[in-house]
């Protein structure tokens, strides 16, 4: 399948177009937390990128969006092991 | 959706029990469908699978505004689970919640299985209700897409309704408040979720129709 870049790249021109749009505002679990004003205990762990942002990059457009791109690879890395776990193990593929 | 470890009441019995208890439970429903999935296997979805968890994660970055100052995103629970089936569907949603609490903190550890269990298996299991939806021989595309809205409405409903009583331990009302409340934003933001996913179902189905794994184990009675 050749259009797996074409879709890769389309999935990253989509983050750009949208990463200005994208509404900041709590999503609707953080709303709630924040109506009955529940104290959050300390996060076990922080993450490399926590809330889709790279640190040392002071523009949050491209900060977020390289965020983004990482994962979107990362993500793209990761289901192709697992679809390549999942594959029967005689039937390997010949291109 | 993603619940954080900050929810997750650590000097509570019930809190911790319920993360707990959720780890299992999910971890149960993964190994279930990760069997399904290698018995369902079918060849040339590798390409698709990655491509379509990655749309996912990118999909759930981009935050839509709802009334009340408040904002949602797509799950893409029912999406995955109409384009691979429900076991890929289950492990691809995983791979997805992975990643975003790994790197981004997005979602917690100990909340993992709750997290898990709320999008990808409820996602996943939502494709059984499209089936059922279009069991009649004589269902159209109206019908179907039909059904796709209502059953990814209902995906997000049920992983809010699940979230509410999950986190209600941390909430000094407990779930009389957690419930209704959240089932008030999901309500909305499950729509721009069904929306979306039947615009997107519609036009890869018009345009690439023979990509659907998931549709065909719907139509040519796949033994599931």
């Amino acid at each position: 399948m050749n259009k797996k870049p074409i879709v890769v790249a389309a999935i990253i021109v989509f983050l750009a177009f949208f990463i200005p749009f994208a509404s900041n505002n709590p999503d609707g679990l953080e709303r709630v937390v924040e109506t009955f004003e529940v104290t959050k205990q300390a996060p076990l762990w922080n993450g490399i990128m926590s809330d889709y942002a790279i640190a040392s990059i002071g523009d949050s457009y491209v900060s977020t969006l390289l965020a983004g791109v990482a994962g979107t690879f990362m993500v793209l890395i990761a289901g192709t092991l697992l679809a390549i776990a999942l594959a029967p193990q005689k039937t390997k593929s010949k291109k | 959706m993603h619940i954080p470890d900050g929810l997750i009441a650590t000097g509570q019995p019930t809190s911790i029990t319920i993360a707990i208890a959720m780890w299992i439970v999910s971890m149960a429903f993964l190994a279930w469908s990760w069997k399904k999935a290698k018995t369902t296997y079918k060849r040339g979805i590798t390409a698709l699978l990655a491509i379509t968890s990655a749309f996912v994660f990118a999909a759930q970055m981009i935050n839509f505004p709802i009334t009340f100052g408040t904002s949602g995103h797509l799950v893409g629970g029912t999406f995955l689970a109409v384009l691979l089936g429900p076991y890929a569907a289950m492990l691809s949603m995983t791979i997805v919640l992975l990643m975003q609490a790994f790197f981004f903190a997005d979602g917690g550890i100990l909340a993992f299985g709750m997290n898990v269990f709320n999008m990808a298996v409820i996602g996943g299991l939502s494709f059984f209700l499209i089936k059922l939806f279009t069991k009649d021989p004589t269902c159209n595309h109206r019908r179907f897409i039909s059904s796709v809205f209502v059953a990814s409405w209902l995906s997000v409903i049920f992983g809010a309704l699940l979230a509410a009583l999950e986190v209600s331990p941390a909430f000094a009302g407990g779930f009389i408040v957690t419930v209704p409340s959240m089932l008030f934003y999901y309500a909305m933001i499950g729509l721009g979720e069904g929306t979306v996913t039947a615009l997107l179902i519609s036009s890869i189905q018009r345009m690439q129709p023979a990509i659907m794994s998931g549709l065909k184990m719907l139509k040519d009675g796949t033994r599931l």
